[in-house]
């Protein structure tokens, strides 16, 4: 009790915490079980919003968690190796190639999206140079509004932000412990999967974590190069909310992702804690 | 170690070099291009679309919120973030864990979740006009977990016996706060709000949906990105990656703090 009246400074904090989080997502957590009459909303305690969003949406959802999941999977395994030759391979190159992960951090997320659209599109970069090198005869439409352009923007966006915590968690791997491996007759292949793997699982449950959430609850990326082949959850959410005011199915769609994810995160987490043993 | 393998994880690590880099390599070519696509080949090289930017007064004032709005946050979120962390470092483990994560968490939540439910607060149980300031309140639930992140991260190796001695000398808590805790651990502390101003100068759900009128950068190159893909985003994002560069460079901890930062989640996240 002394303790919780000496940290009186943890109370703006705590404040903002509470009134700024706790309070509108307990709010919204309400509203999601409140009915929609004509253009108004209404305090209720129905599971109209829950049912629209199963019956209506479901389509939507999965494909969601299966642009997040690929994405997450595709960035982790990418950062992973990255890491590994930053910490073992690149020598005293390896700190120039963390600061280079780490500027491509800053550029602004909405930047990162324009690009891609210049470089995928019709008349993009690509195109463009595929024409030119005579490798096909017309510009490709299909690089661009499909999953794969989703997926591709959303990796080039997480994989800085992937390849921090495993770095971080590869840094307490002592190279006498690959030289270990190496004396006791283990392969390149063998020493990284048994041998360096198992040690920064944290850093891989960390990265996957951190891509996939951020890639399920993303919705500028779809909306702007997914097309409706791409369409994620996101764009849905939002549009109850700023065109058509349907806030209890949108908070129950905004619920059933979170579910979804936290379920998907925790299976993560079992499945690479358990491959180890 | 064979010569083919060596080649091959040199060979890979360019390759993800490049596909990290050329995006952002081209948007700065390109805003220096003198065609109106952004495509090859790009023409001459001119300084033509910063210039139509920099008349463009819509430009200025999302330049002048975005700033209003990252000073706020910054200063605030520094402050009330390095009192909580500085505390929570001298907790009992079993009180601080659980009031860290607590803390954490908008930072764990998709943006939109957050954007929406702080919407349908200030609009229907608030009651308040959406502004400026609403926008800088949600900005400082998302900036400030960073910022004690980062000072309970630095607080782990600090000497509390300075502290203790600067007290038996007869410092009061606050002298010893200024001239004992403040001077160690300053450069902690800035890069802590340079993070939160990169943060807050990137943050765009949260603005979108609680701004109602007026813009700030990043909303100001989602309403171009919608409309017309105008070279002048070229210009925009050049300065929005450079000017924060230098600022992370000359605080070389910037880097090292958003590397301990990460171990430390990582740690956490690990159980």
């Amino acid at each position: 009790m002394r303790e919780l009246i000496k940290s009186w400074k943890t109370v703006p904090s705590l404040a903002v915490l509470a009134g700024l989080f706790v309070a509108p997502l307990s709010l919204l957590f309400v509203v999601s079980f409140w009915s929609k009459k004509l253009f108004r909303v209404v305090p209720d305690f129905v599971f109209d919003g829950y049912q629209k969003a199963l019956v209506s949406y479901w389509d939507v959802g999965l494909n969601t968690l299966a642009i997040a999941i690929s994405t997450g999977i595709i960035t982790t395994t990418i950062a992973f190796f990255f890491a590994f030759f930053i910490r073992f391979k690149a020598g005293r190159y390896g700190d120039i190639l963390l600061f280079i992960s780490l500027v491509t951090l800053f550029g602004g997320y909405l930047v990162k999206i324009y690009a891609w659209k210049s470089i995928l599109g019709l008349e993009g970069i690509l195109n463009t140079a595929l024409v030119g090198l005579g490798i096909v005869s017309e510009p490709l439409g299909a690089l661009l509004y499909n999953r794969g352009s989703v997926a591709t923007a959303l990796t080039h966006f997480l994989l800085p932000i992937a390849v921090l915590p495993i770095v971080a968690s590869m840094r307490n791997i002592q190279d006498i412990t690959l030289e270990a491996g190496r004396d006791l007759g283990a392969g390149p292949v063998r020493i990284l999967l048994g041998v360096v793997l198992p040690q920064c699982r944290a850093g891989i449950i960390a990265a996957f974590a951190f891509s996939f959430l951020i890639a399920a609850g993303d919705y500028i990326t779809p909306l702007f190069l997914g097309g409706t082949d791409g369409a994620m959850i996101g764009m849905f959410i939002a549009s109850q909310f700023s065109i058509r005011f349907d806030w209890p199915l949108g908070s129950a769609m905004a619920f059933l992702t979170m579910f979804s994810c936290l379920t998907v995160v925790l299976i993560a987490r079992l499945a690479i804690v358990r491959g180890r043993k | 170690m064979n010569r083919s393998s060596e080649w091959g994880w040199w060979g890979f690590g360019a390759l993800v070099v490049v596909f990290m880099t050329t995006p952002l390599i081209l948007v700065v070519l390109f805003s220096f291009g003198e065609s109106a696509l952004t495509n090859f080949p790009m023409g001459g090289i001119t300084w033509k679309w910063y210039d139509e930017l920099f008349a463009n007064r819509e430009f200025w004032k999302a330049f002048r919120n975005s700033l209003t709005i990252a000073g706020v946050v910054v200063v605030v979120s520094t402050v009330i973030g390095t009192m909580a962390a500085l505390t929570l470092a001298r907790m009992r483990p079993t009180l601080s864990q659980p009031l860290l994560i607590a803390l954490c968490l908008p930072v764990m939540m998709p943006p939109l979740v957050i954007a929406i439910a702080l919407l349908v607060y200030y609009v229907r149980w608030v009651g308040v006009e959406l502004s400026l300031f609403t926008v800088i309140l949600g900005h400082l639930l998302v900036t400030q977990p960073f910022v004690i992140l980062i000072v309970y991260a630095r607080m782990a190796t600090f000497n509390y016996e300075l502290i203790d001695s600067a007290r038996d000398l007869g410092a009061n808590s606050w002298v010893t706060f200024l001239t004992v805790t403040l001077p160690i651990i300053r450069s902690t502390v800035i890069g802590a709000g340079l993070i939160a101003l990169a943060v807050s100068l990137d943050e765009f759900l949260i603005t979108f949906f609680t701004i109602s009128g007026g813009n700030t950068l990043p909303t100001f190159v989602f309403g171009k990105i919608r409309t017309e893909m105008d070279p002048t985003i070229n210009a925009i994002a050049t300065i929005l990656l450079v000017v924060p560069l230098p600022l992370a460079v000359l605080h070389q901890v910037g880097a090292a703090l958003l590397f301990s930062l990460t171990l430390w989640v990582t740690y956490e996240l690990s159980g």
